[in-house]
């Protein structure tokens, strides 16, 4: 019985969106980290000195993980990473929501984009979160079957 | 078969590592860059000003005319002597009452808000510098707290 090409064709549109998406929110922050920092700052959870080292270090670790969605050998820990990030940022903005902080998201760098629209936000991160959880459940798959065929 | 097993949990678990592992070195190597590019500040380093931004001891000695960016609400509480309330809620009065005040005597204007992590007293220079573009316009670096 011929299987359904539908299910592979969302997966791969599925996995390119989520990584473009990191991919274009992570090289602004990287060109220009003092922003995302007062961006981070915004949130007024942790403090300036804080900021800066979570403004250096998370934009790099978004293009990593957002590469390595669509690199095989490092796909599943990807997965996992932008998962956990997503959850993340989505506490970050529930939080900020319910605290009435007029602050931009910073999601693509700048402290200057338009006030955030929590609800939005958070509607697009769940999105991009079930994205995720389907392209790895199918990574992590594929991967057992190899591993059983190798031993 | 359960030596299988195990044997295969284990190779799953290793080569998921791995693939951490990997991350983690290739995050490392970009933020090695960035710091020694010179492309990111050190964190440790204290900024400076951002382009636009004033510090307070300085706006004090230029005697500007200030405006208030926070919500109505905070101003009607407290505010800096003279300062006018304009954020983006009521440009439309706002706006008229500094240009009145800037038309009848030009000096440079400094908009502050709440503090150094809000973002509404950029927003409104920036804005106040698209429409009064011979105004030297300053946001407040550190906010205002009464």
């Amino acid at each position: 019985m011929k299987r359904s090409a539908l299910p592979p064709l969302i997966n791969m549109v599925a996995r390119l969106v989520v990584a473009g998406t990191f991919l274009l929110a992570a090289l602004p922050k990287i060109g220009d980290p003092l922003a995302f920092a007062q961006a981070v700052a915004g949130f007024q959870l942790i403090n300036g000195v804080l900021a800066h080292y979570v403004a250096i270090i998370l934009p790099w670790f978004e293009l990593i993980v957002g590469i390595g969605l669509v690199v095989p050998a490092i796909r599943r820990a990807s997965g996992a990473c932008i998962s956990l990030l997503l959850i993340t940022f989505i506490g970050l903005h529930a939080s900020a929501w319910q605290r009435g902080l007029d602050i931009s998201c910073g999601c693509f760098g700048t402290a200057t984009e338009p006030t955030t629209n929590y609800s939005l936000l958070i509607l697009r991160n769940l999105l991009f979160l079930i994205a995720v959880i389907w392209v790895m459940r199918r990574d992590f798959k594929s991967h057992t079957r190899a591993s059983e065929i190798a031993i | 078969m359960l030596i299988l097993y195990v044997a295969q949990s284990t190779n799953r678990m290793l080569s998921l590592f791995k693939e951490f592992f990997i991350i983690a070195v290739l995050t490392s190597v970009g933020v090695a860059y960035s710091l020694f590019s010179g492309h990111a500040p050190a964190p440790w380093v204290e900024a400076e000003l951002d382009a636009g931004e004033i510090h307070m001891v300085d706006a004090s000695v230029i005697n500007p005319i200030w405006v208030d960016a926070r919500p109505e609400a905070d101003y009607a509480e407290d505010h800096i002597a003279t300062a006018l309330s304009l954020n983006e809620t009521n440009w439309d009065d706002g706006i008229f009452s500094l240009m009145g005040e800037w038309l009848e005597s030009p000096r440079p204007i400094v908009v502050y808000c709440s503090s150094s992590s809000c973002d509404t007293s950029k927003r409104v220079a920036e804005r106040l510098r698209n429409e009064l573009s011979d105004a030297e316009v300053y946001s407040l670096h550190g906010g205002w707290q009464p």
